[in-house]
């Protein structure tokens, strides 16, 4: 059996047409799964204990549990697609090379919840992503794999694609709600939470891109193979997206537990020539940064966080001496001021705050106390925002300041 | 109920309520910004945070319901720490505009920062530079930079007015308060939006830079425009020594009633102050031709009680007339039915009013006076009849209130008054009238009485003054009972009555609808 369930087949020519997915055994776990019922479908799920690949890490078939059966009206399924952690880059491959694996997850996790309609939120910048995921979903429709009474199961199940406009706040999974219903990409306060509460107030089951296209293999091979893939509490692989001065970066699917100096040194082939690691973000902007003696560790969500750090989008940033930890610590900055939603008062103007100061350094006027007041600052945020994004900015920022404190304070006067 | 502990004191509260509702109800508060009592909670200040036992994080009070058994806290070291850092958020976007700003001496911001901040600023940037004397509408000034981007006034537009003018726009620290596009805050509730700002970023146009609220003092009234009776307050400068001040009365501000008007008033009454204090009569006079001569209160009751008890005496009681008005109180239209329609056996009692407006679907009643509920119990009293019908059958008129005059034209209103050969005016304010009657009168104006109303719910309520009455009259009730008195009527009955405290009594006990 392949252990490359995500990533295999990538290298077809057009996997993404309706006609060679077929081809090469599409949609079989989608027949499998309409065969079985809805809770054998999510106890699968459970089992296998699929967790989140958006960042967070929560078990999906508990969400998927979380969702009340018994209350009267519709349901949804929002897949999300945003993609907007800073190095992350997974979710475009497997929406652009193997649409019809994402889909199969969609409807299958439909199936097991009792959804009737998905929407694929996908990031305004990948236009042509999404045209390519609306041919897939014309494709599926005509070979009724979507759509009404889908393989005679008697489910029905109508699949759309909403771009976003712009916006990282939108991939938290409140704020994609609050967008998807043409208002603002204001997170919610929680609870309640979207399993019961969500789209247009009806419970919503929303899942990353990746979480989603590892379900069809579950189906196909069962939770036992899933855990074997990976570790026992952390099963399957992942699509780490290695970037840097590396000598191949790009998208590696491994399995979870995978040492991340065994994908930088040698899946990803190591520093280019002349360069010398110097730092590793090990998860998306988001993630603490991991200094180069640091990088001997398990790439799986425990290890991660044992290391005061998180496993986040499985986004690897190689950074390389050369590169100044100024420099890191303004694009960071810049980033999450740039993005903060504005609503809640810590990451309005504490992001911005500390833009202000690194931008300040960056021209060469910082002063002594500069990185005590943005350590402060950061302190400031974390913990007391309205949604992740203030922890989202908090914790790299503190780490960088931390860790690379001497080479920072260069900057001063 | 659920019973929990709030900074160590055990709290029996009701189910449903949020740890700020029931810590306010105790006596606790729990700073906040977003949150208002008329809104859903917002969450998104950060200023209520508060530690609750078992709880890793802070959690918020505004939003967090009370559970059996929860224990907080509201001023352990992590909720100081906490918020001290969430106001040093807000004072790193927010201009040094304190000693310009109107709302200083009533500002959130400035007030939590007393109590919770007390800390130097350690900003060494910029602040952002933005728009700050944005009209966005008639009566309402925004100031960019003063906003906290609570979301107060967009909430107040979306869910009381459901007009929705505001809207937030942008992004981040560029986020603003705005109206789109060319779009102005246009509704009869405007003013609210400056008393829910807790601080100067929407202030009153009309207030600005008039008057440092520290000056004023806040007095209970009701408002007399329409049949609501909105509870408000009157703010009211007591003035400086030796300096004149040109108005007593600057600013008209809701006072929270949920059976009357909840948390607001209209635009309409509170604008509508000026008349307090201008155009008003000053002194009691008889007219003589060309001559004016001030009169004592007891020489004008003399007077005019001569006139009625001469015509009484020829048995022409059917030619004297009444003219009262729905701004009276219950005790004066009480009184008014007492003397002559009881008393004297009048018949032509008649009511004239300032015309009435369109409702507006909230507060404002289609009727603009506050009291034509109580003239309805203690009636019948007829609209007024048109001045050549009223001239015609009539030798003497006491008329109550100015409104008449602007019923008819001058000129009808002079030839009908000519031909009745005795006329007398109680009235608060300047007008036409004063120049057609024998005798005018310079009475209260509610704002200035003791007595009760009924608002058009049939729900009475209590007045006692805000504003001295600083003319040389005395209110209607006073003059009511000064002719019963004069004229001998039931001295047994009237004779008991010194204040309206006195006639409310009794009016409980004679009248079903007071009971």
């Amino acid at each position: 059996m392949d252990d490359k369930a995500l990533t295999r087949n990538f290298g077809a020519a057009d996997l993404h047409d309706m006609e060679v997915y077929l081809s090469r055994g599409g949609y079989a776990a989608v027949g499998k799964a309409l065969k079985m019922t809805p809770p054998d479908v999510l106890g699968e799920v459970k089992k296998a204990n699929l967790r989140g690949r958006g960042g967070a890490g929560f078990p999906a078939g508990v969400k998927w549990g979380f969702v009340p059966q018994n209350l009267p009206g519709p349901r949804y399924l929002c897949v999300n697609a945003d993609e907007g952690e800073p190095g992350t880059f997974k979710d475009r491959y497997i929406m652009l090379h193997n649409p019809h694996l994402l889909l199969e997850g969609i409807v299958i996790a439909s199936y097991a919840v009792g959804i009737h309609t998905a929407y694929i939120y996908i990031r305004g910048e990948y236009e042509n992503v999404a045209r390519r995921l609306e041919a897939a979903i014309a494709g599926a429709l005509q070979k009724n794999t979507l759509g009404k009474n889908i393989l005679g199961s008697g489910f029905d199940l109508d699949v759309f694609v909403h771009r976003g406009a712009g916006a990282y706040i939108c991939g938290e999974e409140t704020a994609l709600l609050e967008s998807l219903e043409g208002k603002r990409g204001h997170p919610r306060l929680k609870p309640p939470f979207p399993a019961v509460v969500g789209l247009f107030d009806a419970p919503t089951v929303i899942n990353n891109v990746e979480t989603l296209s590892n379900v069809p293999a579950i189906i196909l091979n069962g939770p036992d193979w899933f855990v074997k893939q990976g570790l026992p509490k952390d099963g399957g692989t992942r699509l780490f997206g290695v970037s840097g001065k590396v000598k191949k970066p790009g998208i590696y699917e491994l399995p979870l537990g995978t040492s991340l100096r065994t994908l930088i040194e040698e899946h990803a082939g190591g520093m280019k020539d002349g360069c010398a690691l110097k730092a590793v973000i090990p998860g998306g902007l988001s993630a603490p940064i991991l200094t180069s003696e640091e990088i001997d560790l398990p790439m799986d969500f425990d290890s991660l966080a044992g290391a005061g750090s998180m496993l986040g989008s499985g986004a690897v940033i190689v950074i390389d001496r050369e590169t100044p930890m100024l420099d890191v610590l303004r694009i960071t900055a810049k980033f999450y001021a740039h993005e903060s939603c504005g609503q809640c008062t810590p990451c309005r103007v504490g992001t911005a705050w500390i833009h202000k100061i690194v931008t300040r350094m960056s021209e060469g006027r910082g002063e002594h106390d500069d990185i005590d007041t943005i350590l402060r600052l950061a302190s400031n945020i974390k913990g007391n925002t309205e949604c992740p994004l203030g922890d989202a900015a908090a914790l790299p920022i503190l780490s960088i300041c931390n860790k690379f404190r001497s080479e920072l304070e260069q900057n001063l006067r | 109920m659920v019973k929990l502990t709030i900074d160590d004191r055990v709290l029996e509260t009701r189910e449903g309520l949020t740890i700020l509702r029931a810590a306010q109800e105790s006596g606790i508060d729990i700073p906040h910004f977003c949150y208002h009592p008329a809104f859903a909670p917002e969450g998104s200040c950060r200023m209520c945070l508060v530690e609750i036992e078992g709880s890793p994080k802070l959690e918020l009070a505004c939003s967090t319901p009370v559970r059996e058994g929860q224990k907080v806290r509201t001023r352990s070291p992590r909720v100081i720490e906490a918020r001290k850092a969430v106001l040093e958020f807000f004072l790193a976007e927010h201009p040094l505009d304190c000693p310009i700003c109107d709302k200083s001496g009533e500002c959130k911001l400035q007030d939590y920062y007393d109590e919770h901040g007390l800390f130097d600023s350690r900003l060494k940037d910029a602040k952002e530079k933005r728009e700050k004397k944005v009209a966005i509408g008639d009566k309402l000034i925004l100031d960019r930079e003063r906003c906290v981007l609570c979301t107060r006034c967009v909430r107040f537009l979306q869910e009381v007015t459901g007009t929705g003018e505001l809207g937030v726009v942008n992004r981040g620290n560029h986020s603003e308060i705005s109206t789109y596009e060319s779009e102005k805050v246009a509704n009869n509730y405007t003013g609210n939006l400056v008393d829910i700002c807790p601080v100067g970023a929407i202030t009153d146009a009309d207030f600005r830079f008039k008057a440092r609220v520290w000056f004023l003092a806040a007095e209970e009234s009701i408002c007399p425009l329409c049949g609501r009776g909105c509870n408000i307050f009157i703010d009211v400068h007591p003035g400086f020594p030796r300096v004149l001040l040109p108005q007593r009365a600057y600013r008209i501000r809701p006072r929270e009633n949920p059976d009357v008007n909840g948390h607001w008033i209209c635009d309409f009454g509170r604008s509508s102050y000026a008349y307090l204090d201008r155009g008003r009569l000053d002194r009691p006079v008889q007219n003589k031709g060309s001559r004016e001569t001030v009169l004592t209160r007891e020489k004008a009751s003399q007077i005019i009680a001569a006139k009625i008890r001469g015509l009484m005496e020829l048995n022409k009681s059917s030619r004297i007339a009444v003219i009262l008005n729905t701004t009276l109180t219950n005790e004066e239209l009480f009184l008014a039915d007492r003397v002559f329609r009881k008393g004297l056996g009048l018949k032509n009692i008649f009511v004239a009013d300032p015309p009435e407006g369109t409702a507006d679907g909230f507060l404002q009643t289609a009727e603009r006076t506050p009291n034509k509920r109580g003239a309805a119990a203690i009636g019948p009293f007829p609209v007024v009849p048109g001045p050549g019908d009223l001239a015609s059958g009539v030798d003497l008129l006491l008329i109550f209130g100015h409104f008449l005059a602007a019923q008819s034209p001058p000129g009808e209103l002079k030839a009908a008054f000519d031909r009745i050969e005795a006329k007398y005016l109680w009235a608060s304010h300047r007008s036409p009238l004063d120049e057609l009657v024998d005798i005018v009168i310079p009475t209260p104006v509610v704002a200035e009485k003791s007595g009760t109303l009924t608002n058009v719910d049939g729900r009475v309520q209590s007045l006692s003054p805000a504003l001295d009455f600083c003319s040389e009259g005395w209110p209607e009730w006073r003059a009511l009972l000064d002719l019963a008195a004069a004229l001998g009527l039931d001295r047994a009955y009237f004779g008991l009555l010194a204040s309206p405290a006195d006639v409310l009594a009794v009016m409980k006990k004679e009248t079903a609808f007071f009971a």
